[in-house]
């Protein structure tokens, strides 16, 4: 683990961006050379180091560039089987990923399977192994419970990405999130920023990951809601400070003190679920006191930017007027979805082809 | 030591133990001495003096009397896949218990005379002489609605109730299983879990739980039921004096804390740990494989991978818990609260474990693995050899005693051998080979064990020889 | 500098405009040439011939810059070979004359790369290739146009090239390899 990240240069589209890395000659022999990604599998960011994501984010660039060609299509994954195993309805990120394999040449198969996979007869571990039988040499993953993308990674012998497991982690969507604010923040870093995330913590997945980047990139971090949503986040907060590679986050239940003065909002979906569960009194209540509306986000900087990973349900944690607002980068983090997700795929496989 | 070269489960003739360090918690004992063994009988248990026994350490070999374990499942019948009354007596063995007490839980459960007795015959037929006892369910079916058939069970030489695998949900059949099952002078063992707290619960919820987006399972859901227990038991005990409530595999400091006020207070309540709840915790979830007893600080989460997480062998009822609860466990051990280590040895497939961690069954294949676990805190300098060999013999001894077993209690002269031979010196892999549990669900698997069992005699015969 | 020098400062400056005639001369002209330098060497290269030409003929040819990072054939070189975000393109392909430049000649799967990429931005007229230095050991039917300068070679050589935009001084050097290259795909 890496110390903090250093202060980032301007990060405009430019000449060649300098290396934090080393540039290899192509002719030079492979294994004399440091391997910048070494991650055989992508299953959360708590094992991720700054200068690998980094790595990530200027990947992300290159195929950022490769998306506004007239064809949008590089060979570089060609012959490579990638399955999407989804057991979560999901068309956004589904589609997403199909997407971002594609344009990398790769074979695309896109499995929507039934969820909850004991009681469908088939296991999940079954599943993994027809899957790699079929040729598949990387697996995208969603999956309910915590802990399913790990499962499948122990079973196969290829790459697995973690498309979202359970309450888990959600890593693609945190490094999404991560370059879309690089890419609008002036000075395209997060070192110093004060990031809120707004909502239902609790059981959010791209809340934990969103922790681990926006901490490894020296974010101001802030984590609010109702305390029936943020049970157990204050010890981790106060454990966070003493971890190698990441800064200490806050957590309050004070939407007025976590707003004030914030760069950034990304608010968090709130399922209805929640009520059922006994966790709040209504969603009127939740979006009486926690919504995000154009009141709240005028607490925060003028200037501030408001992120959701989407699906939104607008009217309970954010305000259709907020998420259609001028700053709101909610449609920049799906187009950039597609590019950080060809960025992961190719950086696995470049992983996995030396495992080989 | 003159070999005893015969088949397990014959007669051990002769057997000579000279020049070992024996450990007889029951006779609070302990020292360099000799054993003598002569037609299934202890015939000579002889301490030597201080001339006579310089040089013998404990950190050697060392006799000690025969494990009880006062909690495994067994599996048979309905589960044989997992484990059947014969594998589950070599793997005691193996572990080097010569008394095992099996729960309730197969299928059909043990609600009535016959079922027992299925269980009774299964452990005649293995030909183990490890002694076999079991649990009558509590409830008929373990529904929790009404008594299963207890005088009946009683008779038919059942050693207590459980309904374990599941907690008993209603205090009003509670509190009348615990009247008549001390009409009838046996032990009530209460699985303490509070379901609507425990509903999906996955991990100890904790700072593990949290940061891998696993549901959590409080604290409270196990020392409410114990409070609730123990508030039940002293209204019997008003009708009843000879009832007996024993909590088993506490696992967090709250409710030992409660049954040190109960005992402060005269209850006769009894209760017992696991290996587990003692020596691993939740931060093996998340890839973490030191001992409890171990690193002052907790290692962060994800950074310190010795393994990988989300392991499934580490999902268990209750859940491996924090630091500060497993230290609460060695701690009550030490003080006396918890009375016993009990295994909860629970053997599942490889199917059964192979799935998402929330799915996975529940359970630690612990059987063997037990006085390994206890010998590396005792190498750690955190529980005494004596305390721990103890915890699995005059402890469990005690409690079943006020049962109404009949066993040999230590190493006494002229009853039938009961009785363990470890080299200390020695260790042992735990592997898929090595374990002779069909349960090879162990979180230790690949690791090297303190302690090797060289020798179990069960009632005079042989059970075990390395 | 370490290692045997090949081509001092002077000589490639001199190829250098030797290179840049002959592209003129080759397509009789400067109509509808465009030069595009292949990362990273052969950006600064390219950058060079065009400034020659211009020059000499009075004419600013369209200068690009092609990465061709995702068009390699070999995966394995991925995790080695972190990305070089440069594909600039700032004209039309579509009918022109492209001629590629890149500082060392030596498999051809670099240019039969470039030439993938290429393709995938439009339909040029002709493509050419102008390199400074050809070592050898082709493993694909490729042939350079234009050729700074042959060096016949080992597989346990290294030849590098230094530019003074990208290294500080101009000079072509060969380096004795520490190990026996490795063939690509059976990675450390």
């Amino acid at each position: 683990m890496t110390a903090a990240p250093p202060e980032q240069g301007t990060g405009g589209p430019a000449a060649v961006v300098p290396m934090a890395l080393p540039v290899p000659s192509v002719d030079a022999a492979p294994a004399s050379q440091p391997s910048p990604w070494p991650h055989r599998h992508l299953l959360d960011l708590d094992v991720v180091s700054w200068p690998e994501i980094e790595l990530v984010m200027r990947t992300a660039e290159a195929m950022k560039e490769v998306l506004a060609r007239p064809i949008a299509r590089v060979p570089a994954l060609r012959g490579t089987g990638v399955t999407i195993l989804f057991y979560e309805a999901s068309t956004r990120t589904r589609v997403s990923f199909e997407v971002a394999a594609k344009n990398l040449s790769a074979d695309v198969v896109n499995i929507a399977a039934a969820s909850s996979s004991v009681s469908k007869g088939e296991s999940l571990v079954d599943t993994i192994r027809t899957v790699e039988a079929l040729g598949a040499r990387m697996i995208v993953i969603r999956h309910a419970t915590s802990g399913a993308a790990n499962l499948a990674a122990e079973h196969f012998s290829g790459s697995v990405l973690n498309g979202g497991d359970g309450w888990h982690a959600h890593p693609s969507q945190a490094l999404l999130d991560l370059f879309t604010l690089r890419e609008r923040l002036p000075g395209g870093s997060l070192h110093g920023r004060k990031v809120v995330i707004l909502g239902d913590v609790l059981h959010s997945r791209v809340a934990r990951s969103n922790i681990w980047s926006l901490t490894a990139a020296g974010a101001d971090l802030w984590l609010c809601g109702p305390a029936t949503l943020l049970r157990g986040f204050e010890r981790w907060a106060a454990s966070s400070a003493d971890v190698p590679g990441h800064g200490r986050f806050q957590v309050t239940s004070d939407i007025g003190r976590a707003l004030r003065d914030a760069d950034v909002i990304m608010a968090l979906r709130l399922q209805r679920e929640r009520m059922a569960a006994g966790l709040l009194p209504s969603v009127r209540e939740y979006a009486a006191r926690y919504g995000l509306n154009l009141e709240r986000l005028g607490l925060a900087r003028p200037d501030a930017l408001v992120m959701h990973p989407g699906p939104m349900n607008e009217g309970v944690e954010i305000a259709p007027e907020v998420a259609d607002h001028p700053r709101s980068v909610i449609t920049d983090q799906v187009t950039n979805g597609v590019a950080v997700r060809m960025a992961l795929l190719y950086l696995l496989a470049g992983a996995a082809a030396n495992d080989d | 030591m003159t070999e005893v070269a015969s088949e397990l489960g014959l007669l051990v003739r002769e057997l000579e133990i000279s020049r070992a360090w024996l450990v007889d918690p029951c006779a609070d004992r302990e020292g360099p001495g000799e054993i003598v063994v002569r037609d299934g009988r202890l015939e000579a248990v002889t301490w030597l003096d201080e001339a006579d026994g310089a040089g013998i350490e404990p950190d050697g070999v060392i006799v000690v009397p025969g494990f009880i374990d006062l909690h495994a499942h067994f599996r048979e019948p309905g589960f044989e896949d997992a484990e059947t009354v014969a594998s589950g007596l070599a793997a005691a063995a193996h572990g080097g218990f010569t008394t095992v007490c099996a729960m309730a839980n197969t299928d059909p459960p043990i609600d009535d005379a016959s079922v027992l007795g299925r269980v009774q015959s299964a452990a005649a037929a293995s030909g183990s002489p490890v002694e076999l006892l079991a649990y009558g369910a509590l409830t008929a079916g373990r529904r929790g609605d009404s008594l299963a058939a207890l005088g009946e069970l009683s008779d038919a030489g059942a050693i207590g109730f459980s309904d374990d695998g599941a907690p008993i949900r209603s205090p009003s059949i509670l509190r009348n299983g615990l009247l008549y099952a001390g009409m009838l002078g046996r032990l009530v063992v209460d699985h303490a879990e509070d379901p609507a707290l425990t509903d999906g619960a996955e991990a100890n919820e904790g700072l593990v739980a949290t940061v891998l987006g696993l549901r959590g399972w409080p604290a409270a859901a196990e020392a409410g039921p114990v409070g609730r227990g123990l508030a039940i038991l002293a209204d019997v005990l008003r009708d009843e004096p000879r009832a007996r409530l024993h909590f088993t595999h506490l696992s967090t400091g709250a409710a030992l804390e409660l049954v040190r006020a109960a005992k402060a207070a005269g209850l006769p309540v009894t209760c017992d740990v696991t290996p587990h709840h003692l020596a691993l915790t939740d931060t093996w979830i998340a890839g973490a494989r030191d001992w409890a007893w171990q690193a002052e600080i907790d290692p962060w989460l994800g950074t310190v991978q010795d393994a990988d997480p989300f392991d499934s062998t580490l999902r268990v009822n209750p859940p491996l818990r924090d630091r500060a609860d497993a230290q609460a466990c060695l701690a009550g051990l030490l003080d006396g609260t918890a009375d016993a280590v009990a295994t909860d040895h629970a053997p599942h497939t490889r199917v059964d474990k192979a799935v998402e961690f929330g799915l996975a069954a529940n359970g630690i294949s612990g059987i063997e693995t037990a006085i390994g676990i206890l010998l590396a805190a005792v190498d750690a300098g955190k529980l005494p050899l004596r305390r721990a060999i103890g915890a699995l013999t005059a402890g469990p001894a005690g409690i079943l005693a006020a049962g109404g077993w009949a066993g040999t209690r230590g190493l006494v002269e002229g009853a039938p051998a009961n009785l363990v031979v470890i080299d200390r010196s020695d260790t042992w892999r735990v592997d898929a080979g090595s374990l002779r549990s069909k349960g090879k669900n162990s979180p230790l698997l690949g690791r090297e064990l303190p302690g090797r069992v060289l020798l179990t005699v069960a009632g005079g015969r042989l059970a075990y020889e390395a | 500098m370490s290692g045997r020098q090949i081509m001092t400062a002077d000589e490639v400056r001199r190829a250098t405009i030797r290179i840049s005639h002959e592209i003129v001369e080759k397509q009789a002209g400067t109509a509808g040439l465009a030069l595009i330098g292949i990362q990273r060497r052969g950006v600064p290269l390219a950058h060079r011939i065009a400034a020659s030409i211009l020059e000499n003929e009075g004419v600013r040819l369209p200068v690009g810059a092609l990465d061709i990072t995702f068009y390699r054939d070999d995966l394995s070189l991925i995790a080695q070979q972190p990305v070089v975000k440069g594909t600039d393109l700032p004209f039309d392909l579509n009918g022109a004359t492209i001629v590629l430049v890149d500082d060392v000649l030596y498999t051809g799967r670099t240019i039969r790369a470039a030439m993938d990429a290429l393709v995938d931005f439009g339909r040029p007229q002709a493509i050419r290739l102008a390199v400074l230095v050809d070592r050898g050991h082709r493993e694909l039917p490729i042939r350079a146009d234009h050729v700074g300068k042959n060096v016949p070679t080992s597989r346990e050589e290294l030849v590098r090239v230094h530019l003074e935009e990208t290294d500080a001084e101009d000079g072509v050097v060969i380096e004795r390899l520490e190990r026996t290259p490795v063939v690509a795909g059976s990675g450390g």
